[in-house]
C-alpha cells in the first residue's frame, strides 16, 4: 500500500502541498481533482522524485518510496522521439535495469503486443496518433517494473472520443495489481473509473475524499465534489 | 583570365593545397566539435565553476581575430617546449577557435531540448550521464545542424589564414602560383572557385544529412 503522510511542499514561500495525507492500495484508483494550480502535478512529481519534499513521509508496504518503485505517464507522453517506439521501451531496460538487448527486446515486444503496437515497433513516436503515443508511454513506464503508475492529465492531450479507451487502461493498470494514481480534472474521466476521488482545493490541501460508487449514490454528501464536477459542467 | 593553359599548370600545385586545406578542416572541425560539444554541455551544466570557465574561454577567443590566436599559437607553443610543425599548430588554433563558436550553438541546442526529456528519462531511472549522452545531446545536436553546417563551412575559409604561419594550403599554393605566373586574377579566381567547390560540397552533405533527419521523423 502506498501511504502518504502530512506531504508539504514549498516553492519559497508559497505552499503547494500542505499536510496531505493519503492511502492507495494496489488495485485502487486515487482520483485527484481539482482546479489547475492546486498541486494535483507536483504530488505526483513528488512521488516520482522529481520534487523534493519538505516534510512528510512517503511509504511503500511499510518501507521508505524508492524512486524505481513508481512510474509516470505525462501529459505530453515525453517519449524520446529520436528513438523508435521499440527503443523507447528498451533503452531504459538495458541503460538503468541491466536487461541484455535480447531480455529488452522480449519485455518490450510483449508490452507492445499487450498495447496493439506490435506493427509500430520500428517507428518513431512522430509516426503515431495521440492514443498510440500514451499507450507507448504507459509501456515504457510499465517495463520499468513499477508498483505504483501516474497519470498527469491522461486525456488533456487526447481526442475526448478517447476518454472511453484511457479509462478502460486505467481500469486495467488497478485490475493487474497496480498503485493508480490520476491527476486531472476531466469529469468526463472520473465518470467513467470506479475510483477514490480526493478533491484537491487552493493551498494543496484536500478538501473532501470519497468513493465514486459513495457518489454516485448520495453526491449530497459530498457537497464540495459535487460543487466542483457541476461548476466544470456548466 | 583563366584558360586552359593556367589550369593544367596551377593544377598540381593547387590540388596539392587542396588537400591541405582538407586536412586542417577535417582535423579543425573534429577538434572543434568534440571540444565545443563538451564546453556547451558543461555550459549547462551545475558547477558554476565550469561555467565560468567556459565563459571566459568564449569570451577570450571570441573578442580576439582567429589571425591573432593562430599567431599565438605559433610563438607561445615553442616558449612552452612544444615544438611542433606549422601545419598541427594551425589545426590546434582553428580547432579550438571552432570549439568557442561550437560550444554556443551546442549550448544553444541543449537549453531548446524539453525539460520534459529530461525529466521522463530521470523517472525511469537512467543515469545523468546517459540522459546527457543519449537523449539530451542527440536531440540538441539534431536541433542545431544547420548551424553547425556554417560553423564548418565558416572553418573551411578561415583555415586559409594558416598560410601566414607558412602552412602550404590552398590560398598559399595560390599565392606562390601567382609569383610564378604574374597572373593573379586567374590564380586568385581559381582559388576562389576550388573553395566554392569544397564548401558548396559541405554544404551539400549538411542539406542531405538534415534532410534524412526530417524523412525519418516526419510524420506519415
Amino acid at each position: 500500500m502506498l501511504e502518504i503522510k502530512k506531504l508539504t511542499k514549498c516553492f519559497g514561500s508559497q505552499k503547494i502541498l500542505n499536510e496531505i495525507t493519503l492511502a492507495v492500495k494496489p488495485g485502487e484508483i486515487a482520483f485527484l481533482l481539482g482546479p489547475s494550480g492546486v498541486g494535483k502535478s507536483t504530488l505526483l512529481r513528488v512521488l516520482n522524485n522529481l520534487e523534493t519534499i519538505d516534510e512528510g513521509t512517503l511509504l511503500l508496504d511499510g518501507a521508505p518510496l524508492k524512486p524505481h518503485d513508481v512510474g509516470m505517464v505525462f501529459q505530453q507522453f515525453n517519449l524520446f522521439d529520436h528513438m523508435t517506439v521499440e527503443t523507447n521501451i528498451t533503452f531504459s531496460l538495458i541503460k538503468a535495469a541491466g536487461k541484455t538487448p535480447q531480455e529488452a527486446q522480449l519485455i518490450a515486444h510483449d508490452l507492445l503486443t499487450r498495447y496493439g503496437l506490435s506493427d509500430k515497433a520500428l517507428l518513431y513516436p512522430s509516426h503515431l496518433s495521440g492514443g498510440q503515443k500514451q499507450r507507448l508511454a504507459i509501456a515504457r513506464s510499465l517495463a520499468m517494473k513499477p508498483r505504483v503508475i501516474c497519470l498527469d492529465e491522461p486525456t488533456s492531450a487526447l481526442d475526448p472520443m478517447l476518454t472511453n479507451y484511457v479509462a478502460q487502461t486505467i481500469q486495467d493498470l488497478a485490475k493487474d495489481g497496480y498503485v493508480v494514481l490520476v491527476a486531472s480534472h476531466d469529469i468526463g474521466l472520473l465518470n467513467k473509473l470506479g475510483c477514490t476521488i480526493y478533491l484537491m482545493k487552493t493551498k494543496g490541501e484536500i478538501a473532501q475524499i470519497a468513493k465514486s460508487s459513495d457518489f454516485e449514490k448520495n453526491p449530497a454528501n459530498y457537497p464540495l465534489i459535487k460543487k466542483f464536477i457541476e461548476g466544470h459542467q456548466e | 583570365m583563366i584558360d586552359l593553359a593556367l589550369i593544367t599548370s596551377a593544377a598540381p600545385q593547387l590540388l596539392r593545397g587542396v588537400l591541405v586545406t582538407l586536412q586542417i578542416a577535417f582535423c579543425g572541425s573534429l577538434l572543434g566539435f568534440f571540444g565545443g560539444t563538451l564546453l556547451g554541455i558543461a555550459q549547462t551544466g551545475s558547477s558554476k565553476l565550469l561555467r565560468f570557465l567556459v565563459t571566459m574561454y568564449v569570451t577570450i577567443i571570441r573578442g580576439t581575430p582567429m589571425l591573432l590566436q593562430i599567431m599565438f599559437f605559433f610563438l607561445m607553443l615553442p616558449n612552452l617546449g612544444i615544438h611542433i610543425a606549422p601545419l598541427p599548430t594551425a589545426i590546434i588554433a582553428i580547432g579550438l577557435n571552432s570549439s568557442a563558436y561550437i560550444s554556443q550553438i551546442v549550448r544553444s541546442g541543449i537549453t531548446s531540448v524539453s525539460q520534459g526529456q529530461i525529466e521522463a528519462a530521470t523517472t525511469l531511472g537512467l543515469s545523468r550521464y546517459d540522459i546527457t549522452r543519449y537523449i539530451v545531446l542527440p536531440q540538441a545536436l539534431r536541433i542545431v545542424l544547420p548551424a553547425l553546417g556554417n560553423e564548418f563551412i565558416t572553418l573551411i575559409k578561415d583555415s586559409s589564414l594558416a598560410s601566414t604561419i607558412g602552412v602550404l594550403e590552398l590560398y598559399k599554393r595560390g599565392e606562390i602560383f601567382v609569383s610564378q605566373s604574374y597572373n593573379a586574377l586567374g590564380v586568385y579566381t581559381l582559388v576562389g572557385l576550388l573553395y566554392l567547390l569544397i564548401t558548396s560540397v559541405v554544404s551539400l552533405l549538411f542539406l542531405k544529412l538534415e534532410h534524412s533527419y526530417r524523412k525519418k521523423h516526419a510524420r506519415n
